[in-house]
């Protein structure tokens, strides 16, 4: 029993309540209390994955037959820590971002639906009850598509928050029938280890659904790119780095606690794998900033499912030590994928602020008038890459670390170790070559549209929240020795079985020990040839265009041009649609080439299917029309042939 | 076997210091096979100093960002080679999954270098990225599997190791998928010709066509340390290093590293540049070697 943790979360309770209360009112009291309320939850997050003592509480009162019943161990402070970060961030940018101002009506909406998205993500995570859980979990759902289309006077906005609301109730459906078996099963709602109550194991398919399809893994992420896109951004962020992971928070609680079916843990690891590559591909495909920034959460939630994946299998065969270093490494990356995606996105907000458009295209040389931003997300994107020595590169490091050791482990598991590290290792590269293109085109050469020329810079509020998360992710890339015993803690929480109480593993330390002294040497090279080169004559000149007379910014590589090669790789899946006015004549009055990559599964599959549901309904509509006349006939027919049937029977 | 930290400043001497020859005796080699004379081999060395001195012109498009990529590019690089082991004398301490490190830190370089050429918003510079950072997504896959394969057969995974002995079996098959991969990462025929002045064509070289004065010597220096460290983790990979006496096998390795130089000048004399479609189907047979050298070692390696 940990009490200060529990006084700690319950003072941040109190303040986000206060903040709910006074947010359509007062946008200040709103900050203050929200900024309180995120301190708070932190600390208790960081007493409880300190200590390793979780708390719980249980009312003394009933609500029908479920009670109230919380319970907070390491795997809802890890969760929860994230929470408050993100939530303290992105109710500062917000602040500035989505202002009084701009928006006098969606401003206070917005802010009382954060708050309530906030409060109701916490008590998901703190909930020990079944029903309380869904209930949590759909106030959660709500509020996220109330702040999805909290811009509603675009159609696009309607339509992605439509998709979001219809798929999360397919995933919410998924999930009422796995806690109603559950509680069906073990005659109450409270919520707790079982694994040693194998037939319960076929629910977890269940459970990979539903939550499955609030963390958008490959194919059930059809929701998320249109709305983590046209949400505003510090809504993609919390969405993108907090609401994805609450998907990924179930599946590891409850693979924690049920006993596992035959095969899951080759699913998961398969989607994983197929998640990383493809969210990737995907995102080299566009060229909306938000839409490409979404997809890479595919790539990363299909990293933290390998981890997952692969700590399953150990469990599985009983293998504990590349298990625990695939699970530390996929609960880091929750971490980190938190952090450097809501950096991003916050960064992207600056520059849909700036200048009004995602296009990137239309976009390009913002260095000059945003520098802030630009150093801020390129930050984030060397941390996205998993570039040391910042902290994506970390917990791949551990994931990787445990892909080989199950290779060497020469069991049924390296088969699938080989493979997954492979492509974890093209999902790098690409991902790299994908933030080369974003930092590229949006941020560097020159301004492709007078909207990327009158750029400036964004305010105080906002840089600060984006300087907050750079530094977290500069925190753990540094210094990953110091983050290691929470998440061993968690991993222990997630398998009582794997002591993991051990201090890090040695190639951590030594990892630290590197990125430190390459972070130093980084900056103290960078400063020498900076001076060498100031010491002497700089010029400037125009980039070098062989000699042509005429050169424009039109003329430089775009999105689609830069990422034409990998994306010509993956045509298969991708299905690029063009749209081209070929040159014709030897002077052409007009040639237009263009092209975008539509959303395969949503486009090729669900949609199609959808029109056949309603296809056939329409056709079943048609036996209602209000004749009086014909429902007579109906009846009659319907009369007729029971009394046939019957005849028949009789004579049968 | 030496203290893994005072050995240190003498591994970084041999990285900075004889990196620049191996770019002379390609040169050499090429001169000799179409009867000329050719540069010194010493031509790089001349030229480092001669960039070092120069001033700077810089686009009027670049952000600071023009000036400090090279820096970083070139501390990765050197970090990446100081994680790779000299031989047996100078083995280095080597942790769990350093070639990890080593693998990223090269990524970290190529990530500053194409936001580099990205700076100056020149469409050649943007093809050159473009074509860097979408060959090395298979050349990674190719890397991957070999280290794989070293782990495998030596059940270890420390480059210290993993690089002693010697490749076992499928030693040809590695030899051949990581000299495909070390052309393709350091630029040379048939992937990218050093030597071409046709923008459309290259890939490395029109990348840092802006740069000028001390930036382009990091980064020719850079690119050197790169050749030097590819042909050592080849020669390291498929000869028995581990097993010579300290100063024997540092001769061994010498004389490899040279091997795999000529080498080189010979298939930059010998062959064209492919065609930019038939890029990725080279690389596709280098992660194929490396990944049949792979089963070779699971089939009879240590289990």
């Amino acid at each position: 029993m940990n009490s200060i943790a529990a006084w700690l979360l319950t003072l941040a309770g109190a303040a986000a309540l206060i903040a709910l209360g006074c947010a359509v009112r007062s946008g200040r009291g709103w900050l203050i209390s929200s900024l309180s309320a995120s301190g708070f939850a932190l600390a208790s997050a960081a007493v409880v994955l300190t200590t390793g003592d979780g708390w719980t509480w249980q009312a003394g009162f009933h609500l029908g037959t479920a009670g109230i019943h919380l319970r907070m161990d390491a795997m809802s402070a890890l969760f929860l820590a994230l929470l408050a970060v993100l939530g303290g961030a992105g109710a500062l940018y917000s602040r500035e971002y989505w202002n009084e101002w701009e928006h006098p009506r969606s401003a206070p909406a917005g802010r009382l639906w954060w708050s309530s998205l906030l409060l109701s993500m916490a008590l998901v995570l703190v909930s020990s009850d079944g029903l309380q859980f869904l209930i949590a979990w759909e106030l959660f759902a709500l509020s996220a598509w109330r702040l999805i289309i909290l811009d509603s006077r675009h159609a696009a906005v309607r339509q992605a928050g439509w998709l979001y609301f219809a798929a999360s109730h397919a995933g919410t459906l998924c999930l009422f029938g796995f806690f109603a078996s559950l509680a069906a099963r073990t005659g109450s709602w409270d919520l707790g280890p079982l694994r040693d109550q194998s037939d319960f194991a076929p629910l977890l398919w269940l459970a990979l659904i539903g939550f499955g399809l609030k963390a958008g893994l490959f194919p059930l992420h059809i929701w998320l790119p249109s709305a983590h896109a046209n949400a505003p951004s510090h809504i993609s962020a919390i969405l993108s780095g907090v609401a994805i992971k609450m998907g990924i928070y179930g599946l590891v609680r409850f693979t924690g606690w049920l006993p596992l079916p035959a095969g899951l843990p080759w699913v998961v690891a398969s989607l994983g794998v197929v998640s990383a590559v493809l969210g990737v591909v995907f995102a080299l495909g566009q060229h909306d900033l938000k839409r490409l920034l979404a997809y890479h959460s595919l790539e990363n939630i299909g990293i933290i499912l390998i981890g997952l994946g692969f700590a399953l299998l150990a469990a599985e065969q009983g293998n504990v030590v590349w298990g625990q270093l695939a699970l530390a490494g996929g609960l880091l990356h929750v971490w980190n994928h938190g952090l450097f995606k809501a950096l991003l996105f916050l960064g992207a907000g600056s520059v849909v602020h700036a200048t009004g458009t995602r296009e990137m295209s239309r976009l390009g040389g913002l260095w000059r008038t945003m520098p802030w931003t630009t150093a801020l997300f390129g930050l984030g994107a060397a941390a996205i890459a998993g570039l040391p020595p910042l902290n994506g590169f970390v917990s791949e490091f551990l994931v990787y670390l445990g892909l080989f050791e199950a290779t060497l482990a020469h069991g049924p598991s390296a088969w699938a170790a080989i493979p997954a590290a492979v492509l974890l290792g093209m999902t790098g590269a690409l991902a790299l070559a994908c933030f080369v293109k974003v930092c590229g085109v949006v941020f560097l050469g020159a301004p492709r549209s007078p909207a990327a020329e009158g750029a400036h810079e964004c305010g105080r509020l906002m840089r600060t929240a984006m300087g907050v998360l750079a530094a977290a992710c500069v925190a753990i890339g540094l210094l990953p020795v110091v983050f290691w015993p929470a998440v061993a803690r968690v991993v222990e929480a997630w398998q009582p079985a794997w002591t993991a109480r051990q201090p890090a593993p040695a190639p951590l330390e030594v990892l630290t020990f590197v990125h430190v002294v390459l972070a130093l040497l980084a900056g103290a090279v960078g400063a020498e040839l900076w001076r060498h080169v100031h010491r002497g004559r700089v010029g400037r000149a125009v980039t070098w265009d062989c000699g042509y007379a005429a050169p424009t910014a039109r003329m430089q590589y775009t999105a689609s041009s830069f990422a034409e090669i990998i994306t010509g790789w993956f045509v298969w899946i991708l299905r690029p649609v063009r749209h081209e006015h070929p040159v014709e004549a030897v002077l052409p009055v007009r040639a237009m080439r263009s092209g975008h990559t539509p959303e395969t599964v949503l486009e090729g599959i669900i949609e199609p299917s959808a029109r056949g549901v309603l296809r056939v309904s329409t056709a079943v509509r048609r036996l209602q029309h209000g004749r009086v006349q014909s429902y007579l006939l109906y009846t009659l027919i319907g009369l007729a042939a029971l009394a046939l049937l019957i005849v028949m029977h009789r004579a049968g | 076997m030496m203290n893994p930290v005072s050995e240190m400043p003498l591994r970084l001497a041999v990285w900075l210091l004889l990196a620049p020859l191996l770019p002379g005796i390609v040169n050499k080699v090429k001169a000799w096979v179409a009867g000329r004379r050719g540069p010194p081999v010493l031509q790089l060395y001349f030229d480092l100093a001669k960039l070092w001195r120069k001033g700077v012109v810089v686009s009027t498009l670049a952000s600071p960002g023009f000036l400090l990529g090279p820096a970083v590019a070139w501390v990765a690089v050197v970090g990446a080679a100081l994680l790779m082991p000299l031989g047996p004398s100078l083995a280095g301490a080597g942790f769990r999954g350093d070639f990890l490190v080593l693998i990223y830190l090269l990524a970290l370089a190529r990530f500053c270098t194409a936001w580099a050429a990205m700076e100056t918003g020149s469409a050649f510079e943007g093809m050159g990225a473009a074509r860097e950072v979408s060959y090395a997504v298979l050349a990674e896959a190719a890397i991957i599997a070999a280290v794989l394969s070293l782990g495998v057969q030596t059940g270890s995974l420390s480059l210290s190791t993993m690089l002693a002995p010697a490749a076992g079996a499928g030693a040809a098959l590695l030899a051949a998928g990581l000299f495909v991969v070390l052309l393709a990462e350091n630029c040379r025929v048939p992937f990218d010709d050093p030597n071409t002045h046709l923008e459309l064509t290259m890939i490395h070289e029109v990348m840092v066509l802006d740069h000028s004065g001390p930036p382009l010597a990091a980064i020719l220096h850079g690119a050197s340390v790169k050749l030097l460290l590819f042909s050592v983790l080849l020669v390291q990979a498929v000869l028995p290093i581990g097993q010579f006496a300290p100063w024997a096998g540092a001769g061994v390795l010498a004389a490899g590293v040279l091997g795999v130089t000529v080498g080189v000048g010979f298939v930059e004399s010998l062959l064209a540049r492919l065609a930019f479609r038939r890029v990725p189907l080279l690389l596709t047979t280098a992660f194929l070697l490396c990944l049949f050298a792979l089963l070779v070692a699971w089939k009879g390696g240590p289990s």
